[in-house]
């Protein structure tokens, strides 16, 4: 029982590390991220499609390319055009929800999804990607506390024009930052469709990037914190799905709706019990960079 | 003149521009420019009247339905819209239009279905009680925004997706699934009394309801309120600078959860207006994202209350006809696309400014 459940961890949880680490990124060089359910739709759609006409293993990697792409609009516009960054994230997710439909109905033919694909091969009974998951943010984490980039990056969002001061390019770090987190978001929509089903769906990824980004706040903005929040998510669902078929009567008293909404309710729970001032979002973000200012 | 001219025009270009491309999309992917010239005619004629037939000896009918069809969904968006762009007004984000739709939804379809009352009365409880829903759900945010210091962003997010799972995955599935008769089963909760339906305007027709007057008349009201009125005033002081707004005396913390109130009761009403309206009963699911058109709506209309009855009467009647262009293998979630884009390109407001900057420069100006 237990290992069972353990195991449907691994199978569902790596789409949401990967989009909520991704998002750290972003947010940590100052860009507030609320476009990775567009990214990763993106990458889910490009993956599948793509792996129609190569192996599975390249299209993963053109999904991957396919959330960088986004990312890089998102970007261009919060960077360049220092348009409201919330705002171009929402309309990064309603275009991709449009276009996502639109391509699968001009290209397939079909309202409900792809063909099916060969799935990814599988090591030690699990996809490549669920490794990759594991080992990932501890990368990342490491990246951005030890390495002279992690330093810009953090110090990117929260105090740029001190950077900006030592000689560092700020537009170009966050420009980085932004289509890096896009690409990690499309890793974990490529998951979605290439690992854990064979075939994009047209809802996917029915509101995963939202529970990345909630992964990420509740994670305080940490790339360990939000892999650890993504894995106590899916766990709690996978927990959710294995009760609903083992022990029904459970379901009775606490029913599947609650447990649903618990992740969001917690992170909202966590966000308002903490002290004002304790760790919480980097100070510049979501404001675009202005070299003006001092 | 020049300056409503100036703030109008990021919101045309990119309305523009997006059908432009949308088109040229369909042309290419769809296989020639007759196919999308025939579909994108055939929205128009679905969003605003088919006057072809209409000429060609049709009924007036062939008018009427279609534009039906758009003011219905035009009430929606109108009303969603509205929400965003009140709480934008004092420079918060309300992302959780969609989940104070939902908690207005379900209050309307339960006082419709629980309650018994004449008419006029009934439908009035019923709007209440949705738009009382609506408000206390932003309450939340609001409050945690004033006390707490969280974003408003990050806090609707959170709500949208409780909501959601509370009511569509619980309560409608469960405490409030109507009790089934027979074989029907029927998904969501109890139909409403008669007595709560809002009217409908053209008889047998078509669907169009009071909601367009009740989205028409918020609208209006908003608008007035303002630019008429003293606390609207702060409201837009608020929204504009809340330091300078502070040291001259006003209120920011009560602006902010004021605004908050009106944007979520008008999110509920939105969501009353769906219930009373078309559904009689919160169904199994809503299914469409309004509360998320809202932010579309309120943008494009650059947050101004006409500006968003402007947007809305144009995308619902895109929306509405937007059905049949599935007869040129176009699927109808296509005008949503547009929208998305015309959304996309007004965030790149900075692009236009300069645009209309070089456009309207006074001759011999600066």
């Amino acid at each position: 029982m237990l290992l069972a459940l353990l195991s449907s961890v691994l199978d569902a949880a790596p789409a949401v590390v990967f989009a909520a680490v991704g998002a750290t990124l972003s947010e940590r060089a100052g860009v507030v991220n609320v476009g990775v359910e567009g990214m990763m739709r993106a990458g889910a759609f490009g993956a599948a499609a793509a792996a129609l006409v190569m192996p599975t293993p390249l299209g993963v990697l053109v999904g991957v390319a396919a959330g960088a792409l986004v990312a890089a609009l998102h970007a261009w516009l919060c960077i360049q055009g220092r348009s409201d960054q919330v705002v171009s994230g929402m309309a990064i997710n309603l275009v991709m929800l449009a276009f996502g439909q639109f391509l699968l109905e001009a290209a397939f033919s079909s309202p409900a999804g792809t063909p099916a694909i060969t799935q990814l091969p599988k090591w030690f009974g699990h996809s490549p990607l669920t490794w990759l998951a594991i080992v990932l943010p501890f990368v990342v984490h490491l990246a951005v506390t030890r390495t002279p980039w992690g330093l810009r990056l953090r110090a990117v969002g929260e105090k740029p024009q001190a950077v900006a001061a030592m000689g560092v390019r700020v537009t170009r770090l966050r420009f980085g930052a932004v289509v890096l987190s896009g690409a990690f978001a499309g890793l974990g929509g490529a998951q979605l469709s290439t690992a854990v089903l064979d075939h994009f769906e047209s809802h996917m990824p029915s509101g995963l990037g939202f529970m990345a980004v909630a992964a990420m706040v509740f994670g305080r903005w940490t790339p360990l914190g939000a892999a650890g929040a993504a894995l106590f998510f899916a766990f709690g669902d996978a927990l959710r799905i294995s009760l609903a078929s083992s022990a029904p009567g459970l379901l009775e008293v606490v029913p599947q709706g609650v447990l649903l909404a618990l992740p969001y309710a917690l992170t909202l729970l966590v966000l308002s019990l903490q002290r004002r001032g304790a760790a919480r979002a980097p100070a510049a973000l979501g404001q675009p960079y202005d070299p003006e200012l001092r | 003149m020049r300056e409503t001219a100036r703030a109008a025009l990021p919101s045309v270009a990119s309305v523009i521009t997006s059908l432009v491309v949308c088109f040229l999309a369909v042309a290419v992917l769809r296989g020639g420019l007759e196919v999308a010239l025939d579909a994108f005619l055939a929205m128009t004629w679905g969003a605003f009247g088919d006057f072809p037939r209409f000429f060609d000896g049709g009924t007036s009918a062939a008018v009427l339905r279609p534009l039906g069809e758009s003011a219905t969904k035009a009430a929606i968006l109108t009303l969603t819209g509205l929400s965003v762009a009140v709480a934008f007004r004092v420079g918060l984000f309300n992302i959780g239009a969609q989940g104070q739709l939902i908690v207005g939804a379900l209050a309307a379809a339960v006082v419709g279905a629980g309650v018994e009352l004449p008419t006029a009365l009934h439908v009035a409880l019923c709007l209440l009680a949705a738009a009382a829903g609506g408000a206390l759900y932003a309450l939340g945010p609001a409050l945690l925004k004033r006390y707490r210091g969280v974003h408003e962003v990050i806090s609707t997010i959170m709500l949208n997706w409780v909501a959601l799972s509370l009511v569509e995955n619980w309560l409608v599935t469960g405490p409030l699934r109507a009790t089934t008769t027979g074989d029907n089963s029927i998904a969501g909760t109890a139909q409403i009394h008669a007595s709560a339906e809002l009217p409908r305007l053209l008889g047998d027709v078509s669907r169009l309801n009071a909601g367009i007057l009740l989205a028409i008349a918020a609208a209006v009201a908003l608008w007035l309120w303002l630019t008429r009125f003293v606390g609207g005033f702060q409201w837009r002081a608020v929204g504009a600078n809340p330091e300078a707004a502070r040291a001259s005396g006003v209120n920011v913390g009560r602006a902010f959860i004021s605004a908050m109130l009106v944007s979520g009761a008008l999110a509920g009403l939105a969501g009353a207006v769906l219930i009373l309206g078309t559904e009689q009963r919160y169904p199994a699911t809503i299914g469409a994202p309004y509360g998320f058109d809202g932010i579309a709506m309120a943008l494009i209309g650059n947050g101004h209350p006409l500006g968003v009855l402007a947007s809305a009467l144009l995308f619902g009647g895109l929306r509405a006809g937007g059905t049949r262009m599935q007869l040129f293998g176009v699927h109808k979630s296509f005008p949503e696309l547009i929208q998305g884009l015309a959304l996309l390109l007004v965030a790149a407001r900075l692009m236009w400014m300069k645009v209309s900057d070089r456009l309207l420069k006074p001759k011999g100006g600066p």
